[in-house]
């Protein structure tokens, strides 16, 4: 087990002694992540879970914890983003001396590890409920942190809410769960499940999708999401989106998968429709999104969505039979959580970079950043062909295992999969060639061409450590595209636990770089790939040499139709670029077109266009507002009984009184 | 040998009790925050009175303890300390009404009817126990809730304190006839209280009439936003 220590800071009226302390801070998490990191990896190894008791107990269950392979696979996933994420805070934090309370940052980043560690190593739900809400405010004081900022305080609450809510029905659940089985314990529950009515069954599914779901950001859940993100310190988003969410994601399949068992199939196709929702939307609302921290938290909700389209396929195999296909699923599932957290990590710790550097988010101020910050521009743009799904970096190798695993199953007999799995596949396409447009523009326009603004300008490459932890989270994305056998090896015993079957049967590993699937065409080797890659490249180059070229470089203006200078202005903007999908999904985005033109002497003489767009979502706009609405009409009704006379208070006491006393009587 | 029998016990509980559901009533009824007070403290003597006689009858020196304690404190110190408050804030002396006093009559007429047949189950379990309870008990119920209803119905600050008085009076008269009186430290403990309540409401009535220019509470009101 690990622990972490905290450290506090005093003030920072001393900087030495506060940088000190800061440094402290952050290399003990740090080291606490790399022994976090070692736990999951002999865990793995051995094949054996860990449990541990502490002396303590409350009236409704031991302080226990439980590392299983589930709980390993996450923890590992956690650390190793954290171990990354804490040497980056070294650099990211310096600039919040004398603006922030260093100390209070350190002590809530610190905490939050550790009630995450609590959360995913729980081994009852009292406890798990705790380390749950007490993360979930930890969150809070972290969105909240920069609260001289409006949309932060806002963002803030919106959280709470939505966190709250969630929760509420995850007690429910719990409690519904302890009724029919008679303990918090995950491992009575486990045993216990087979008494759990069928309809009871599908109650607690449903409640933990709802519940989880809140925290993991699936569509119509999500909103607090895009809000949440852009308000918090970037190394905080980077955990956010990259670990936090997935508590929603281990939530789910701890309930579905490893207590309850086998269910429904209506289960797993609930959930590969929200699924396919939650990544088209997401990606396409992070097209039309020029805030460079919202769009990647829009991403988040597109892989979330990708994510579960693995655990949804899984949960529909595993009730038609086919087990070895839902190993194959779950498995492609869990393996991009762990590609996310990786590549979404970097990505956000990038853009945490850009943001420090330029002190904006907005992409269209922003340009010509290669050039000023060139590391984390190489850094940035491996986070972003990996989340685009290119090979041969990671997440093409987990969205190709979805893919595979929902055309294996596509041999179903059932009609309702027989309908689902083509139009999953063909919305998962569409989402990673959405993806991939989007980065395109998100890189792009942040750092090709010219800087749009002063700020772009005069922009500076940030310290070596925030440099170090994007430089491993880059290879991480590598080396996890590369050799995905390495992590496919230690998830497969995981899946044949929870599932009782290997997915072995539909592909086989050879070697750490090599997967084989049942059909010679649609196996794969990244390697391989990368090495056809790179000599694609390289060939021309070789040939022209080969036959008498030299290499050598010609510097010349680049050509501008006769006008004398180039000039910022007149490069594409990223409303210019996301044009033609805003056309194309005109019907989904409901978007709002402005124009104002002011005229000088005659029509032919513009002086000024201004042209703005305003986006309608759905989902708050049809669900949320009728929702909030009602809620606030229930209130105004309520709230005619506070008159605020003291007469009308006791006469309601004297009214129940008199009632309790006459029904009683 | 008691220096009383149980008939005139209960003859003069009877007696006592129905005196102070009376004094109730007369709350009730009049205009005046003057004899408001002294009404009150009439009743507090009555009940002062009743505990006496229960004491002697029983020999229980801790009733005795809280029979001075009633005249001391809820007959003599209390009403003083109103009467000087109102002397003080220097208000109009009528009470004002927000229920006028006919219909709070019947509502009373009405509380008494329901607090007796509240108390019969508890009595069918007592009776056994104490003879002098099967009246004594519907009229504590019926005084706490004429003094709750007191707090209700008038909108003077001092009625207030009024009614809370009331309230204790008959939550005092129904502990003795449950229990021949609860422990002394509660009772002791429920007088301290009591007496600082009627300390503090004091002290309010003077802050409620500096700030608002009135001692009635629906100004308060204004305080909601």
């Amino acid at each position: 087990m690990i622990f972490i220590p905290r450290k506090r800071l005093a003030s920072d009226s001393a900087l030495k002694v506060a940088e000190a302390g800061k440094n402290v801070g952050f290399i003990l998490s740090c080291l606490g992540s790399v022994a976090g990191l070692l736990l999951s990896f002999s865990i793995f190894l051995s094949g054996q879970s860990l449990h541990l008791e502490l002396p303590q107990t409350t009236p409704l269950g031991a302080m226990a914890f439980t590392v299983d392979q589930l709980s390993a696979f996450f923890l590992g996933t956690a650390s190793f983003l954290g171990a990354a994420i804490s040497l980056y805070s070294l650099g990211y934090t310096s600039e919040y001396f004398h603006k922030r309370h260093v100390g209070l940052f350190i002590f809530l980043y610190n905490t939050l590890f550790l009630t995450l560690v609590a959360l995913l190593s729980a081994a009852n739900f009292v406890f798990f409920l705790f380390a749950w809400e007490v993360m979930s405010f930890t969150i809070y004081f972290l969105i909240v942190f920069e609260h001289d900022d409006e949309a932060s305080r806002r963002a803030g609450f919106l959280y709470v809410v939505m966190s709250h809510v969630g929760t509420a029905i995850l007690t429910g659940m719990i409690l519904v769960f302890f009724v029919q089985a008679g303990s918090f314990d995950f491992a009575a529950l486990r045993s216990n499940a087979h008494q759990i009515t069928p309809t009871l069954k599908s109650v607690i599914f449903l409640c933990s999708f709802i519940g989880f779901g809140v925290k993991a950001g699936i569509v119509p859940l999500h909103i607090w999401l895009p809000e949440a993100h852009p308000a918090t310190p970037s190394n905080i988003s980077a955990l956010m989106s990259g670990v936090i969410i997935k508590t929603g994601i281990y939530g789910i399949v701890r309930v579905s998968f490893d207590l309850l068992g086998t269910g429904p199939m209506w289960w797993g196709i609930l959930v590969l429709a929200v699924a396919v929702v939650s990544a088209v939307l997401g990606v396409l609302y992070a097209l039309m999104e020029h805030d460079l921290k919202r769009l990647l938290a829009y991403h988040s909700i597109e892989n979330i969505g990708i994510i579960l389209m693995g655990v949804g396929a899984a949960l529909v195999f595993n009730s038609t039979g086919n087990k070895t296909v839902a190993a194959l699923a779950l498995i492609a599932g869990l393996y991009h959580v762990l590609n996310h957290a990786t590549f979404k990590g970097l990505l956000f710790l990038g853009a945490g970079s850009v943001v420090r550097a330029t002190h904006t988010r907005n992409i269209e101020e922003l340009g010509g950043l290669a050039k000023k910050l060139p590391y984390t521009s190489f850094f940035f743009l491996i986070g972003a062909v990996a989340i685009s799904a290119l090979p041969p970096l990671n997440g093409f190798i987990s969205e190709w295992l979805t893919f595979q695993a929902l055309l294996l199953g596509f041999t179903t007999a059932d009609l309702t999969v027989k309908l689902a799995i083509p139009v999953t596949v063909a919305l998962l396409a569409l989402t990673g060639a959405l993806a991939a447009a989007c980065f395109v523009k998100a890189y792009g326009i942040t750092f090709l061409g010219l800087p749009r603004s002063n700020a772009a300008d005069k922009a500076k490459e940030s310290p070596r450590s925030m440099l170090v932890a994007m430089g491993i989270l880059a290879l991480g994305c590598v080396v996890l595209g590369i050799f995905p056998g390495i992590a496919l090896s230690a998830l497969n015993p995981l899946s044949a636990s929870l599932l009782g079957a290997s997915m072995t049967n539909e592909v086989s590993l050879v070697g750490p770089t090599m997967i084989l699937s049942a059909s010679p065409s649609t196996s794969i080797a990244p390697a391989l790939m990368l090495a056809l890659l790179a000599g694609f490249a390289g060939l021309p180059i070789v040939a022209g040499i080969l036959m008498g070229g030299k290499l050598r470089t010609r510097i010349a203006k680049t050509w501008v139709c006769g006008i004398e200078t180039l000039r910022p202005r007149m490069q594409y903007t990223a409303t210019g670029f996301s044009k033609p999908i805003r056309l194309i999904f005109s019907s989904i985005y409901r978007a709002r077109h402005e124009i104002e033109i002011s005229e000088d002497v005659s029509p032919y003489f513009k002086t000024e266009i201004r042209y703005e767009v305003t986006m309608e979502h759905i989902f708050e706009e049809k669900l949320y507002k009728p929702a909030m609405r009602g809620i606030l009409s229930v209130a105004r009704f309520g709230r005619r009984i506070q008159t605020g006379h003291i007469q009308s208070y006791l006469a309601y006491i004297f009214i129940v009184l008199i009632i309790l006393l006459w029904a009683t009587g | 040998m008691p220096i009383i029998d149980q008939q005139t016990l209960v003859r003069s509980v009877d007696i006592l009790a129905t005196g102070i559901l009376v004094t109730a009533f007369l709350i009730i009824s009049s205009k005046s925050l003057t004899f408001y007070v002294r009404l009150f403290a009439f009743q507090s003597i009555l009940l002062g009175m009743l505990s006496l006689v229960i004491a002697v009858r029983y020999g229980e020196t801790h009733i005795l303890t809280a029979a001075v304690l009633t005249f001391v404190v809820k007959a003599f110190t209390i009403p003083l300390l109103l009467n000087k408050v109102i002397d003080r804030i220097r208000v109009r002396k009528e009470v004002d009404f927000s229920i006028n006093i006919t219909v709070s009559l019947i509502i009373c007429g009405a509380i008494v009817i329901l607090s007796n047949s509240v108390a019969q189950p508890i009595l069918q379990v007592q009776r056994a126990g104490s003879l002098f309870t099967t009246k004594v008990l519907p009229i504590s119920i019926a005084v706490m809730l004429i003094g709750l209803f007191v707090m209700i119905s008038r909108k003077k600050a001092v009625t207030q304190i009024i009614g809370l008085l009331t309230m204790e009076n008959g939550l005092f008269l129904s502990g003795l006839s449950i229990t021949h009186g609860m422990p002394l430290i509660v009772e002791v403990g429920i007088f301290f209280d009591i007496l600082v309540a009627a300390l503090i409401l004091g002290l309010f009535v003077f802050r409620i009439n500096k700030s608002f220019e009135t001692i009635d509470i629906a100004a308060m009101r204004s305080l909601r936003h």
